[in-house]
């Protein structure tokens, strides 16, 4: 059973998030550990390995980066997998693009600038967005080739992002 | 680990089953009767609070509570106080040294031990036992019946090694651990069932050691956590060592003693807790007063307050909420008592904080509800709790830099599988680092566990295909399994913990106080006697003075002599059957001169006399 399977859905780019908390809730109640505390051995197994079932779904399906890349794994890319060979199919110029902005980044982070790591951010930021509008256009247009290249950026400027926040926490920490 | 420790006979009744609330100050066992939860008295005077702490005394003897604070003060390296800041850690983590004036001892994994008076030097984990089979034992005698069973609260920002630790001490203490249950979603289980409320809460939680918020949806029978955040290193024992370190700077006391800081730190809890009704308040050390004002404390834990900001911020973060959205703020933890902290949680959060529900007892009363609703079979329809893991969960990768594997917040039980390969030709192993934070250095995130995959068949660089399989449970706990992709062969995977024990560690342990249990009864049995053994030497005394007169000489001497002979048995005793008997004969001896007493009594009586001292 694939991820949308799993909440009765078929595979889309488009998850009505109320709809889908009601449905977690209600598959909960059906299926959690704690509903059958008193049961047998099997029964309990069971009841644990769907529960991870659902809250893997889950962790898949309510963030829109996340379902996107599920999407395109589900027509044969697998973005997160790091050993994938997809990843090699980045342009060069990319590439070197993102390589420059994390060594200004990690100048920024070795002069203590936080200002300066966060307007990097803002525009990394609008960037990603781009790049996951893009990918999202070419999802639904069954365009893999040109949705794997934007979601590959949405993935090296999310981990940009992250470095950012990382340095935010470290300096109010 | 497999043995008879882990045979489980589901026909066996189950006695009581309660909750417990493992704190770094004070621990709580509550159960619900009747459908209603409450706490058990666990200390002297009928306490329902039992200060978590342990006195290891030279003769091997172990005091547990109020009995343990008395003895702070001159045995402070024997004495174990918020042991539960030890839980999971090793002596390379920072925090440890900053804790007292205990004396370690190296062993062989990275786990703290406490060289303490009379034996072997403990762990956090054996001290924590202790304090739960002191709350079992009460528990016990207050419902008759055997406690076996517990839900054994948390805080929700323990990593695994912490909770792995908390586990094992319930073992220790004979309980089978039903559920690890985060202390916010606890005290708003608590709330939110004597409220039947719909909404969105924050627990903000301040104990002696820990700061926790939590943020809390409840829809539908349905409690879900939706973001947890904290520090496990800041709660009201910070409070005291701010004063505390005020009177040493105002003292110029740069080395102070064990004993000193001990004092001191009594002493500052003391003055704070009068700050929170007075203005102001002194305290004397060593001869000389050391006053301070409400307005100097709160500056002095302004810093350590704003720290439970930044964690509010990021769990309302998380959950993709502002402060706008909650609809009540619960207050948990002796901590929060404090005016300063109720004011920072109002101004944070634009609301006044709810504080029905005794903080100290709100969260033992949450795991109890919780225990009855994971084994009342009437109440299992009732409510559900849905967890999240505290901390991402992350591989060590190339470069020391970590790789996430399961994101902070995402609801438990939950399982990641990650595909490992080999980097050389004829590479038959892979070594694997797991470790738990949100730092993107290893070196900043706390080491879980080191295993190596082995048994990979030789092969071209690349080639092999071995899915590890991460799996937390409903308590928040690892466990790990890997299977060869190529071949489908299941992997064996012995997973060394950082911090804690081995199960091999753990089962001696358990045998060992087994053992132990079995001196332990005829200690008790024991005393026991030697207490009945000193009522009977009282009165017999008592008697000897008042109507003495009734016995001939030689029956004196006789009696007299039964009397020493009974007070020497009781002093050196070891065999409690041989007290007994002797305090049988002295009593059987004393019947025909208390008869005689009896008759001087009546008589008395019958001329007017009031009768006193019989």
């Amino acid at each position: 059973m694939n991820h949308f399977e799993v909440f009765g859905l078929t595979p889309s780019l488009d998850v009505d998030l109320r709809a889908l908390e009601q449905k977690l809730r209600t598959l909960s109640l059906e299926f959690h550990p704690d509903r059958v505390t008193s049961g047998e051995a099997k029964e309990r197994r069971i009841a644990l390995e769907k529960t991870t079932a659902l809250n893997d779904a889950f962790k898949v399906l309510k963030d829109p980066t996340r379902r996107a890349f599920y999407v395109l794994k589900l027509k044969g890319v697998d973005l997160e997998n790091e050993s994938s060979a997809a990843q090699a199919k980045m342009p060069m110029a990319f590439l070197e693009e993102v390589m420059e902005r994390r060594e200004q980044l990690e100048a920024t982070r070795a002069r203590g600038d936080l200002a300066a790591a966060q307007a990097m951010a803002a525009e990394v930021s609008t960037l990603k967005t781009q790049a996951f509008e893009a990918a999202t256009t070419a999802l639904k247009a069954d365009d893999v080739a040109t949705a794997t290249h934007q979601l590959g950026r949405v993935k090296y400027f999310t981990r940009f992002l992250e470095e950012v926040e990382a340095f935010e926490e470290e300096r109010l920490s | 680990m497999k043995g008879f420790l882990q045979i489980h006979d589901p026909l066996k009744p189950k006695g009581q089953v309660v909750g417990i609330d493992l704190g770094t100050t004070n621990s709580l066992v509550a159960a619900v009767v009747n459908g209603k939860p409450l706490c058990v008295e666990v200390d002297e005077g009928a306490a329902l609070l039992l200060p978590s702490v342990v006195n290891y005394a030279a003769d091997g003897a172990v005091l547990v509570g109020q009995r343990a604070v008395a003895k702070l003060a001159d045995a402070p390296t024997d004495t174990i106080k918020s042991v539960k800041r030890f839980m999971g850690k090793s002596l390379g983590d920072l925090e440890t040294k900053k804790l007292g004036a205990y004396q370690f001892v190296p062993g062989t994994t990275g786990i703290v031990r406490f060289q303490v008076a009379g034996g072997q030097p403990v762990t956090p984990i054996e001290v924590s036992g202790e304090i739960l089979r002191q709350l079992k034992r009460r528990a016990e005698s207050r419902f008759a019946t055997k406690v076996e069973q517990a839900v054994i609260t948390v805080p929700a920002y323990f990593d695994d090694a912490q909770r792995q630790a908390t586990k094992d001490a319930g073992r220790l203490a004979g309980l089978e651990v039903l559920r690890l249950l985060n202390e916010p979603t606890a005290a708003a289980l608590a709330y939110g069932l004597d409220k039947n409320a719909q909404g969105t809460f924050a627990v903000y939680d301040l104990g002696g050691g820990t700061f926790d918020i939590s943020i809390l949806e409840l829809v539908d029978g349905v409690f879900q956590v939706k973001s947890v955040g904290g520090d496990s290193a800041l709660g009201g024992d910070d409070f005291d060592r701010a004063i505390v370190e005020k009177v040493l700077a105002q003292r110029g006391l740069t080395s102070p003693s064990p004993t000193q800081i001990a004092r001191l730190l009594q002493a500052a809890k003391a003055a704070k807790e009068r700050l929170t009704d007075a203005t102001q308040t002194s305290f004397d050390f060593e001869g000389v007063p050391f006053s301070l004002t409400r307005a100097e404390f709160d500056s002095w834990v302004t810093p350590l307050l704003q720290k439970t900001g930044l964690a509010v911020r990021r769990a309302l973060k998380d959950a993709g909420l502002t402060a706008a959205d909650i609809k009540g703020v619960v207050l948990v933890g002796g901590s929060t008592r404090v005016p300063a902290v109720r004011s920072f949680v109002a101004q944070v959060f634009g609301k006044e904080p709810l504080a029905d529900i005794d903080p100290d007892q709100v969260v033992a009363l949450g795991a109890a509800i919780q225990a009855d609703l994971l084994t009342n079979a009437e109440r299992q329809d009732e409510v559900l709790l849905l967890d999240v893991i505290p901390l991402s969960l992350g591989l060590e990768t190339m470069g020391g830099v970590v790789e996430k594997l399961i994101s902070r917040n995402s609801p438990i039980p939950i399982a990641q599988a990650q595909v490992f390969t080999t980097f050389q030709d004829g590479q038959n192993a892979v070594d694997i680092h797991v470790v738990q934070g949100e730092r993107e250095l290893v070196s900043d995130c706390r080491s879980l566990a080191r295993f190596k995959l082995t048994g990979i068949p030789a092969g071209p660089a690349g080639m092999a295909r071995v899915e590890v399989k991460f799996a937390i449970d409903a308590d928040g706990i690892l466990t790990v399994s890997a299977k060869d992709q190529t071949t489908g062969a299941e992997q064996q995977i012995t997973v060394k913990p950082t911090h804690g024990l081995t199960d091999e560690e753990i089962e001696q342990m358990l045998l060992d106080s087994i053992e132990n249990a079995e001196t332990d009864m005829q200690n008790r049995l024991l005393v026991e006697q030697q207490v009945e053994a000193k009522r009977v030497l009282t009165d017999a005394r008592k008697q000897l003075e008042l109507n003495g007169d009734l016995l001939s000489d030689g029956e004196r001497a006789s009696f007299r002599a039964s009397v020493e002979a009974l007070q020497t048995l009781s002093a050196h005793a070891t065999d409690h059957q041989a007290l007994k008997d002797a305090i049988t004969a002295l009593d059987e001896q004393a019947k025909p001169f208390v008869e005689r007493i009896m008759n001087r009594a009546i008589t008395t009586a019958a001329v007017g006399h009031r009768v006193e001292d019989f």
